[in-house]
């Protein structure tokens, strides 16, 4: 049962305070999103915003095979491809190679780089997802970070459910060590 | 690494702090829709369609209409054509064609001046 299943219904027949409280309960996730894949960029607020505008739009598209929730997260991942392969074809025009490594707020650390344990905690894990190729990022993202099941991400990514099984180990696996200032932490806590 | 990390790296992954949202977020959002709204309203299509299909089943209406009335009027219009010119005959009317008409009568048309003095 989706519990979103009566906000959408009356987002769909036009209602815009229905609609609100839908980006109320969900804006949280899809800015983590965008700030995710687009490793911390200026432009994931606004990517954020798009999400919903696209989804406004598209509501009465909606069919309800899926969650709300899982559905908005298609959209997002969607807006953020759309955005990225617009602004790489951007770069490959005006750009010298030079230049070609991309706008970044997260510094990725170097893979023998151990991550600042002075660093907010919130940093810390924003820098070290940013170290992880594309696919490794967007399945840890949305398995750990956003709390969907393997089928769900599955489905979205359309790929095999055992392809992301093992996306998500070799993520952690990457993770770990860049994760050790807070991983000490977490353990002593649990 | 075994199976404890894995949990232990999704448990510290899981505890990352929400990002603060922007208090005006949700208006943002409505502006844009608004925003929006104006401009994509004149190119979305579907919108045309709906709001041009009475017109369009006007148009069609009258079209068969009219149709329908010329093809009638046209039926009526050919039929005195072909008996007046019975009396009189002129090449140049399809309906003789249409008739039994001798050579005699195509020479003599043939030879006739457009002004209609028979040359013998």
């Amino acid at each position: 049962m989706d519990p979103d299943r009566d906000l959408v219904t009356a987002a769909a027949a036009g209602s815009r305070g229905a609609f609100d409280e839908l980006v109320r309960r969900h804006q949280a996730a899809i800015l983590t999103l965008t700030r995710v894949l687009t490793r911390g960029h200026a432009d994931a607020d606004d990517l954020a915003q798009d999400v919903f505008v696209r989804a406004w739009r598209s509501l009465r598209a909606f069919r309800g095979d899926s969650t709300f929730r899982t559905w908005l997260h298609r959209v997002a991942i969607n807006v953020v491809r759309t955005h990225q392969a617009k602004q790489g074809r951007a770069r490959r025009l005006f750009a010298t190679p030079a230049e070609d490594s991309g706008e970044r707020a997260f510094d990725p650390p170097d893979t023998a780089e151990r991550v600042d344990a002075a660093l907010p905690r919130r940093e810390i894990i924003d820098r070290a997802l940013a170290a992880l190729p594309d696919e490794l990022r967007v399945a840890v993202t949305l398995r750990d970070l956003q709390g969907l099941d393997y089928k769900e991400i599955a489905a979205l990514l359309d790929v095999p459910i055992g392809t992301i099984e093992s996306r998500i180990f070799r993520a952690r696996q990457r993770l770990r060590p860049l994760l050790e200032s807070l991983w000490t932490t977490t353990t002593r806590n649990s | 690494m075994d199976h404890d990390d894995q949990e232990l790296v999704a448990s510290i992954l899981r505890s990352m702090p929400p990002p603060a949202v922007r208090g005006d977020f949700v208006a943002r959002v409505n502006a844009r829709i608004d925003e929006t709204a104006g401009w994509l309203g004149l190119a979305d299509f579907r919108l045309w369609t709906l709001r041009l299909a009475p017109a369009a089943a006007a148009l069609v209406l009258v079209a068969v209409l009219w149709s329908g009335r010329a093809s009638s009027a046209g039926g009526r219009a050919a039929a005195p054509a072909a008996s007046s010119s019975a009396a009189t005959f002129s090449p140049a009317s399809p309906a003789d064609w249409q008739k039994d008409v001798t050579g005699n009568d195509m020479l003599d048309a043939a030879l006739s001046p457009p002004g209609g003095s028979h040359v013998r």
